[in-house]
């Protein structure tokens, strides 16, 4: 009796099985690295805001510090955008006039906020809090990068749960002087093993811990 | 919101094939659920600075609400402008820090989506401006007359200055109009306005006569308080008082007492006589009378004996009388003036405007508040009399069944949304702030006074602050009185002696004792209260205290009626009586007294809210007149129709297991360690932590069973904590709850007493939980500080944590139940705890967000975190302190000293999961002369 399929389909049979194996083991890895791509965390991603706010003039050049708008970094859990008041405070006098700040004047006038797109989003099921991380000596830019540097502001850092655990596990190593909280450049200014004893210090005398408890950020 | 939602899930008719298709396809699509990027996100800061102001950070207010006219002072939080959640207010004297369910669940009554929003005069939209102008006194005089005798307000009971003052200029403006007072449950003022004062912290034997005083009522809460502190038992050999409750349902008050007698209604005002014979020597009455009289005596000025708010003249005059007689009055009982109006302006009671309405001699008339044309007795026929009345209008919160009778209507404030003032029970003036602008174009009962009064168009903001100067206060105590809450040094004179009287003409003494088998009880619902309530997901879905009845009331009754009858749960039984009938589902309840069927009021209703329509029987059908307690002659049939009643807990007795653990006081005295024996450490397979892993502080409660009483506040509070939904009449009946913190009930029968255990019960926090080792995905870990903790983002639903957990403390999203909810009710939520989707296991935190937030607080001061710090929602609210929590690191804490007793056991202890919740054995201070006081088989 002649065979019921030529002999070549066994390669496309083994050829299937192994594509098989091949494809449930890969779509699984395929996704998880999918959502590590800098595409699925949003890292770098550019966002155009109404107002074209440049931190390189504002922080870099004009040196304001990153409090004197996110008024609310060491009080609470947001760092706060500052209300449309805080713009004019400076902007009564300077370039008020100007396009670019047209959103500004239609907020002021119709008393209706400015609608700034959220840049550093986290999922509703976390719950992180800006003030404890200052207190406990951690600088803005350990996580938010140079900010100084950006004419847009970018999510710096994939804001993954990885990477939070890979502080949060080790703090010690990003820890800083509550004094230089808000300087940009600490960290790479105080690179290498010199400084180290004095981040074990600091850790020391701000009590920072590792907590790794679920319920420190899922509540 | 729908008492029976999702309702879709329903209606899926699928044949086999579709649903394997259905499967197949959402299988292969879940995968791809990853895949989506966040949604973009705006961040709208405000446009001015606003210094008052942190966003994400909780504001505190004291306001005041009013119930039955009496001030209970509260501390709510907002967030945002947005209030989320209420506390008893711990300097105001009606509440001392401790809140109830009602009190706690008002906050789910502002944002309601059933509440009305529209003016409308028949059905054309108007506006309160337009028909505040049409109540002007020149607009009306032609209608009423020049002196007013064609108008009439019927307003409910009010304490309020402020409404006393604009009453007494509507008077002014219209000498003969007439002003009604009314709410059901609430006696009329009568002449004198003199109401009844106790000092339970002065009382060492107390006997409450048919009187729930610890769960309802004005000052509940701080009798309720002080009746706890005097049994907190540090010591086996400490002094403990004693209550005796007299009562025919089943109350907390009964429940929390050391003797309980159940009588019929018709036999109260029997005892009461018996009682004052027996004390002076007389034998009449059952033999346990006579130990009670002996033990009043022998504790003569400690004791006293409290009558029901709804007794008649006749039984609240023997308790004074008593009261005279051992030495009670002016030392723990004494009298004071009501709070409620009627000083300034003459008052009168709903049946003389039921006389004036049948004469047809009202042309005029508005109510403000109540609902009277649901919440008056039958035979009043008011809703009929109401919709002939040619001008007749309503400010209120509801479309209800009192909106669907007058001509034109007006939305009315909720009290978190109005400027006032009103008075607690011993006259302490108390504010009432709004923590949000109106959400509608809503108006409050000043306003409407006011525009009566021909003051035109005046905000109540305005109203209060002129009264406020008026009364002679100084401005700078304004700002002190608005962050108090309330006005100190305001609280009422005591009242001579020959003031007493009554001021409740209760009707118990016309219906005399009968021979009739059946008495019919009518009492308010612990939940919906009168049905101002029941349009509240919250309260419905409480389990009723003891019954453990959600979404829906019954006719309560003993098991020895229930047999005689021939019923059995759910079986409807009709009450009939002088020809109106109402019917309604048995319900068996243990230490019921025999021949009595309970109903409470509050269900059955018709109006356009949407949760309450439907839901239960209504009382008021079968109510003869206005402060009733109870009918003798009372036809019962039995129906050939069945409902299944949606009980939160249907075991009744605790079998073997005794997960509540008591003893009289004797026992305990004699044999402390019996009472909160431990087992040996049980042998575990799992590694210890190591000391050197733990937190400095390690999160453990105490909850003293000797003083939870299971008034349910601690329920809702945790519901409102932590944005825990309702799920409806249907799903309860699956036993899918979803209170993190239920309060469960165990009857006992200790020789002819029925004696209910009442156990609060949530996660244990188990040290070796055994829901952690069977998760599949480590959703439920333990954290490093004593916290079983519960991760939404990672459960998958499996729900082997819940098969494995011996105490049923986890809850199952089997439905999306907070998908539908309107955006109103999206406001109520705590922005603090993550609002959970389907498919994942929820329970008790232990309040983790009051931790960490408390955590990261002293993280930010630099300071160690102590266990003081932190109190858990259910802490909070608990009128009687039963509840502790802190950190076992901390010897000293009240926590601590708590469990070190010799009768803190753990529940279910043998199983070895040495759960971080410790119980307090729950002690009865029983009467060696009264026979029940033998226990059956002794401390086991």
């Amino acid at each position: 009796m002649p065979a019921l399929f030529p002999r070549w389909t066994n390669g496309v049979a083994r050829g299937s099985l192994l594509a098989l194996v091949l494809l449930a083991a890969g779509v699984p890895a395929g996704l998880m690295l999918w959502v590590r791509t800098s595409y699925a965390t949003g890292e770098h991603a550019q966002i155009t805001q109404p107002v074209p706010f440049d931190h390189r003039i504002h922080s870099h050049a004009l040196r304001v510090d990153c409090r004197y708008c996110h008024a609310t970094a060491e009080l609470a859990a947001s760092a706060g955008l500052p209300p449309t008041a805080a713009c004019v405070g400076c902007h009564n006098s300077v370039l008020l006039a100007s396009a670019p700040l047209a959103p500004i004047r239609a907020s002021l006038t119709s008393n209706k906020p400015i609608a700034w797109r959220r840049v550093n989003a986290l999922p509703d099921f976390v719950f992180f809090n800006h003030s404890i991380h200052l207190a406990k000596g951690i600088g803005c830019e350990s996580c938010h990068g140079r900010v100084d540097q950006m004419g847009q502001v970018a999510q710096a850092s994939s804001m993954s749960m990885g990477w939070c655990l890979d502080c949060h596990r080790n703090p010690v190593s990003h820890v800083r002087p509550r004094s230089e909280i808000t300087a940009i450049g600490w960290d790479a200014a105080h690179r290498g093993p010199a400084n180290d004893s004095l981040r074990v210090r600091l850790a020391h005398d701000y009590h920072v811990q590792s907590l790794t408890n679920c319920s420190t950020c899922h509540r | 919101m729908m008492s029976d939602r999702p309702r879709s899930h329903r209606d899926l008719a699928l044949s086999r094939r579709e649903f394997i298709h259905l499967a197949g396809a959402s299988l292969a699509l879940a995968g791809l659920d990853g895949c989506t990027r966040m949604p973009a996100e705006h961040i709208l800061p405000y446009v001015d600075n606003r210094p008052e102001l942190t966003p994400g950070v909780g504001e505190y207010y004291a306001t005041a609400m009013s119930l039955d006219g009496v001030a209970t002072g509260l501390i709510v939080e907002s967030h945002s402008g947005r209030p989320t959640k209420i506390e008893g207010n711990p300097e105001h004297p009606a509440s001392l820090g401790a809140s109830g369910p009602l009190e706690q669940a008002s906050l789910l009554q502002l944002y309601d989506p059933d509440r009305a929003r529209f003016a409308r005069s028949q059905s054309t939209p108007t506006s309160w401006e337009v028909l505040a102008a049409q109540l002007a006194p020149a607009a009306l005089r032609p209608r009423v007359g020049a002196r007013g005798a064609g108008l009439h307000v019927l307003i409910e009971p009010t304490s309020s200055l402020l409404d006393e003052e604009l009453l007494a200029r509507v008077i002014e403006s219209h000498p003969d109009a007439h002003i009604y007072m009314y709410a059901p449950l609430v006696g009329d003022r009568g002449a004198h306005g003199i109401v009844t004062h106790y000092d339970i912290s002065a009382a060492d034997v107390i006997v409450a006569l048919d009187a729930d005083f610890l769960s309802s009522g004005p000052f509940h809460l701080r009798y309720a308080r002080q009746f706890a502190d005097k049994r907190r038992l540090a010591q086996p050999t400490d002094a403990m008082n004693r209550l005796y409750t007299i009562e025919s349902g089943f109350t907390p008050t009964g429940a929390a007492a050391d003797h309980r007698f159940a009588v019929r209604p018709s036999d109260v005002a029997g005892i009461a006589r018996s009682l004052q014979s027996a004390l002076n020597g007389g034998t009449a009455g059952p033999p346990w009378l006579a130990a009670m009289a002996r033990d009043l005596r022998a504790h003569a000025g400690r004791s006293v004996v409290i009558a029901g708010e709804h007794q008649s003249n006749s039984v609240r005059a023997l308790a004074d009388s008593i009261n005279d007689a051992i030495g009670a009055t002016s030392r723990i009982t004494w009298r004071a003036p009501t709070p409620l109006i009627g000083e300034h302006v003459p008052v009168h009671s709903l049946t003389e405007l039921v006389a004036a309405l049948r004469t047809r001699a009202v042309d005029t008339l508005i109510i403000v508040g109540g609902n009277p044309s649901y919440a008056t007795p039958a035979p009043f026929d008011f809703s009929v009399l109401l919709r002939s009345v040619p001008n007749s209008g309503y400010v209120g919160l509801y479309e209800n069944e009192t909106a669907r009778d007058v001509r034109w209507f007006v939305p009315m404030s909720h009290y978190l949304e109005s400027w006032g003032d009103t008075r607690a029970y011993d006259g302490t003036v108390s504010i009432v702030q709004p923590l949000v602008n109106p959400l509608y174009r809503s108006t409050t009962s000043a306003e409407v006074y006011a525009a009566l009064a021909g003051m035109g168009l005046v905000g109540s903001y305005d109203l209060l602050r002129s009264s406020w100067k008026r009364r002679g206060n100084a401005e700078a105590a304004w700002g002190d009185a608005l962050q108090r809450g309330f006005v100190a040094g305001t609280q009422f004179a005591r009242a001579e002696s020959e003031g007493r009287g009554s001021t409740v003409e209760g009707p118990g003494s016309r219906v005399a004792a009968t021979s009739n088998p059946i008495d019919v009880l009518f009492v308010a619902d612990p939940k919906v209260h009168d049905g101002s309530f029941a349009n509240n997901g919250w309260l419905q879905e409480l389990p009723a205290p003891l019954t453990q009845l959600t979404w829906n009331n019954a006719a309560l009754l003993s098991p020895t009626t229930a047999r005689r009858l021939g019923v059995g749960n759910g079986v409807h039984i009709a009450l009939t009586s002088n020809a109106r009938h109402i019917e309604l589902p048995a319900l068996i309840v243990p230490g019921h007294a025999d021949d009595t069927v309970t109903v409470h009021f509050g269900y059955g209703r018709a109006g356009a809210e949407s949760l309450a329509r439907g839901v239960g029987a209504n009382a008021y059908d079968l109510w003869p007149s206005t402060g009733v307690r109870f009918l003798s002659d009372v036809a019962i049939t039995v129906s050939s129709k069945t409902s299944a009643l949606a009980l939160a807990q249907t075991q009744e007795t605790m079998e073997v297991r005794e997960p509540v653990r008591h003893a009289t006081l004797d026992e305990y005295r004699a044999a402390p360690s019996r009472v909160g024996r431990r087992p040996g450490r049980a042998l575990s397979l799992y590694p210890e932590i190591p000391a050197s892993e733990r937190s400095a502080t390690q999160w453990a409660m105490t909850i003293d069973l000797a003083t939870c009483i299971g008034c349910g506040g601690c329920v809702v509070a945790c519901q409102a904590e932590n944005n825990i939904p309702i799920v409806g009449a249907s799903e309860v009946r699956n036993a899918r709850e979803m209170q993190w913190l239920r309060i469960d009930r165990y009857f006992a029968q200790r020789e002819t007493e029925v004696e209910a255990l009442l156990q609060p019960m949530l996660c244990q926090h188990c040290e070796k939980a055994p829901c952690e080792y069977v998760c599949p995905v480590q959703a439920t870990t333990h954290s490093n500080d004593g916290l079983n903790e519960m991760v939404y983002n990672r459960c998958v639903g499996t729900r082997f944590c819940s098969n494995n957990c011996p105490y049923k403390v986890r809850r199952f999203n089997w439905f999306d139940y907070n998908k539908h909810l309107s955006d109103t009710e999206m406001m109520a939520k705590n922005p603090n705890v993550t609002v959970r989707e389907r498919g994942v296991m929820e329970k008790c935190t232990f309040c983790v967000q009051r931790i960490r937030e408390a955590g990261i607080a002293a993280g930010r001061e630099d300071r160690p975190l102590r266990g003081t710090d932190v109190r858990t929602a259910c802490q909070q609210a608990c009128p009687t302190n039963a509840i502790v929590f802190g950190s076992l690191n901390e010897p000293d804490s009240e926590m601590v000293r708590r469990r070190e007793q010799p009768r803190s056991y753990a529940a279910l202890d043998d199983l070895g999961t040495e759960p971080r919740v410790r119980y307090l054995a729950r002690i009865r201070n029983t009467n060696s002369e009264i026979a029940g006081a033998k226990h059956d088989g002794g401390a086991r």
